[in-house]
């Protein structure tokens, strides 16, 4: 019981930094100087960006977890890579959606196919709704847990492959990424970065335990005994002549 | 060493527990009864010593392989399990469907013709699997038990939806496996079908065997 | 009886139960033709983009209907996968074997297609199209193994039909774009070395994913 309020205060601590960094970030995002090109839009980068590394890192973690559970089939990493799945999900739709606002002010259009990192992210969303539809759909726990692996196992190695053959389709028309543009950064948009980097490490952290806890609680709640439901039938008075 | 012996098994499906802990060794030469209501876990025991279905915690082995380990493939061909539903690809004729069991499992296929005779299918072996009634698949079944020299038959249900003549079958299929050192498992819901054939009976209950 | 023995009696098996009551032929082959001849009706009538989008669309109809003709096998059945199981077929071999089934199913959707995207979108001729031949084959190869994993991940799930090819075609990005691009450079004089290599890289992967997944996907029965 010590370790668990423990726990709860360690989280407690989590969420209240993360709160004050995700809050820091936004300042500074909003405070820092215009770009030299792109002026306010650059705001939406620091979203954008750091969203963007979060949507890999989740995922990476999700594909970490389905592999730790196929070797070890110790629960814990099941619940990992779930968690970080439904987390990513969420950070890989705002990068879409944060490149789409940054992109019709600047590049014109909502969404440009020259832009090889934003359809590879597209595809990988797609990857991860289907894992969390794949998990949704599985009412037993065991079989749940293998087959999510199994598949967080294939996406580890085909999503490579994935970014790489839009990256050959592209070719020499990639058009330049979604960064700031000018030749140095200048200091208080790279505080501005860093920041919001640091904000939205600390915000994955604290969704993710808060997330990976609410599904040990989901998991750990003991069920019925099969047969029990069973009972002999009441027929009595039920066939009248 | 036992045939098959199962130490504390728990199965569990959907968050609900089927086997809550079962205890059972299956020495050769024994034919044991398991009885029990609908629902009460007949069926996915087994199945979990068909080496089918994985257990969540306890031990388990079955003809010296350990349950949950890669060790079952190498005997499932020993096994030999006819369930409530024949194993039988639809589309394939009895014969076919036989023969094709035999190649997989690098069995004699010359037998084929033999074993549909001792279950009296042979003049029926050129019909698909889907035309035929089901007592012509659970004679197949048998059929393909008998084929297969298994050390231990798990059979479930065995006299539904089979005439006495295939009820005979049946018998003929256990005491063909006891005499070769092998053991049976029988699993019925009517009891009283159990007690002719078995030296034990158990009963399934609240996912405990009695 | 050795592995291989067993890879091929579970190809025979298939293709005779496709032959007999299949699915692929009957319907899957129609409905990805009549899915091909409905694109054009959807244009301007007047519209000279056909002969540009048909190799395109070809390609594009060649993954999503491909993948629905695996899905179609027999040897999802639980019956047939517990008969093979009995039998004591390596999970891994029994991979095999299905996806070689799979990948001929495929193999057979594309010559069966071909043909008709030629008629009715009249591309432009390719000399030395026959080296996308061996891009044909990777692609049925690997749309085969992606399949059979699609379908062990969602067998005995209700939302099967929606499930699987929502799974199955994101992962199947690869092979889309190593046969489309590869013949569209084909098309245009270049090089398609690196888009063949990249269907190869692609089904070297699902094929050692598959083999050391098959056991786990096997236990997950529901």
């Amino acid at each position: 019981m010590k370790g668990q309020s423990k726990l709860n205060r360690a989280s407690q601590w989590l969420a209240l930094a993360a709160t004050v960094a995700v809050g820091a970030g936004l300042a500074l995002a909003f405070t820092s100087p215009p770009d030299a090109l792109q002026g306010n839009f650059v705001r939406i980068l620091y979203l954008h960006v750091p969203a963007a590394w979060l949507a890999f890192l989740a995922f990476g973690v999700t594909a970490l977890g389905s592999v730790l559970w196929l070797v070890t089939r110790k629960p814990r990493w099941d619940r990992l890579a779930h968690s970080s799945a439904e987390i990513g999900v969420v950070f890989t739709a705002v990068t879409l959606l944060t490149g789409m606002i940054w992109g019709r002010p600047v590049w014109g259009v909502f969404w440009s196919w020259g832009d090889a990192r934003m359809a590879s992210t597209a595809l990988m969303f797609f990857i991860y709704v289907g894992y969390l539809g794949l998990r949704r759909a599985i009412p037993d726990p065991d079989v749940r847990a293998k087959r999510s692996a199994v598949l967080g196992a294939i996406a580890v190695v085909q999503i490579p492959l994935v970014y790489f053959s839009v990256y050959l389709w592209r070719g020499l028309h990639q058009l330049p990424s979604i960064r700031p543009d000018g030749p140095t950064m200048d200091a208080s948009m790279l505080t501005a970065f860093l920041v919001n980097l640091v904000a939205f490490n600390l915000l994955y952290v604290a969704l993710l335990s808060a997330r990976y806890r609410l599904a040990f609680v989901e998991q750990t709640q003991p069920g019925p005994v099969a047969g029990t439901a069973v009972t002999k039938p009441r027929l009595e008075g039920a066939v009248d002549g | 060493m036992p045939l098959v012996s199962l130490s504390n098994i728990v199965v569990a499906r959907s968050g609900t527990t089927i086997l809550d802990g079962i205890d059972l060794d299956i020495e050769s030469g024994e034919i044991v009864g398991v009885s029990g209501s609908n629902g009460s876990g007949k069926t996915t025991l087994l199945r979990t010593m068909a080496t089918l279905v994985p257990p969540n915690a306890g031990n388990g082995t079955v003809l010296e392989a350990r349950l949950g380990t890669p060790d079952i493939y190498r005997v499932r061909p020993l096994i030999g399990l006819a369930g409530h539903q024949a194993t039988l690809v639809p589309e394939l004729t009895l014969g076919e469907n036989l023969r094709h069991f035999a190649r997989l499992a690098g069995i004699d296929q010359d037998l084929v013709p033999e074993v549909l005779e001792v279950v009296g299918l042979a003049d029926a072996a050129g019909l698909a699997a889907a035309r035929c009634s089901n007592g012509m698949k659970r004679r197949t079944d048998l059929a393909r038990l008998w084929m297969s020299s298994c050390r231990l038959l798990l059979l479930d249900e065995p006299e539904a939806g089979l005439d006495d003549d295939a009820v005979a079958i049946v018998d003929a299929l256990i005491k063909r496996c006891v005499a070769r050192g092998g053991g049976a498992v029988v699993v019925s819901h009517d009891a009283g079908a159990l007690h002719g054939r078995c030296s034990r009976t158990r009963e399934m209950k609240d996912g405990l065997l009695q | 009886m050795t592995s291989t023995r067993q890879i091929v009696e579970i190809l025979r098996r298939e293709l005779l139960i496709e032959r007999r009551a299949g699915e692929v032929i009957t319907i899957v082959v129609p409905f990805a033709a009549l899915a091909l001849a409905l694109a054009p009706l959807a244009l301007p009538v007047d519209t000279d983009v056909l002969p540009r989008i048909g190799p395109a669309l070809y390609w594009l109809i060649a993954l999503l209907f491909g993948l629905q003709a695996t899905m179609r096998s027999a040897s999802q059945e639980s019956e047939v996968s517990e008969l093979e199981a009995m039998a004591g077929v390596d999970p891994a071999v029994r991979f095999a074997g299905r996806s070689l089934a799979a990948a001929v199913l495929v193999f057979g959707v594309l010559v069966a297609l071909a043909p008709l995207m030629v008629v009715l979108y009249a591309p432009a001729p390719v000399p030395g199209w026959p080296a996308i031949i061996p891009s044909a084959l990777l692609l049925a190869a690997g749309l085969g193994m992606l399949g059979v994993l699609a379908g062990d991940l969602t067998a005995g799930l209700r939302q099967r039909s929606a499930l699987a090819p929502l799974l199955a075609v994101p992962l199947g990005v690869p092979l889309l774009m190593g046969s489309a691009q590869g013949f569209d450079y084909l098309a245009r004089g270049a090089g398609i070395l690196t888009w063949t290599l990249l269907l190869l890289a692609t089904d070297l992967v699902l094929a050692i994913v598959g083999v050391v997944t098959a056991r786990h996907l096997q236990e997950a029965k529901l």
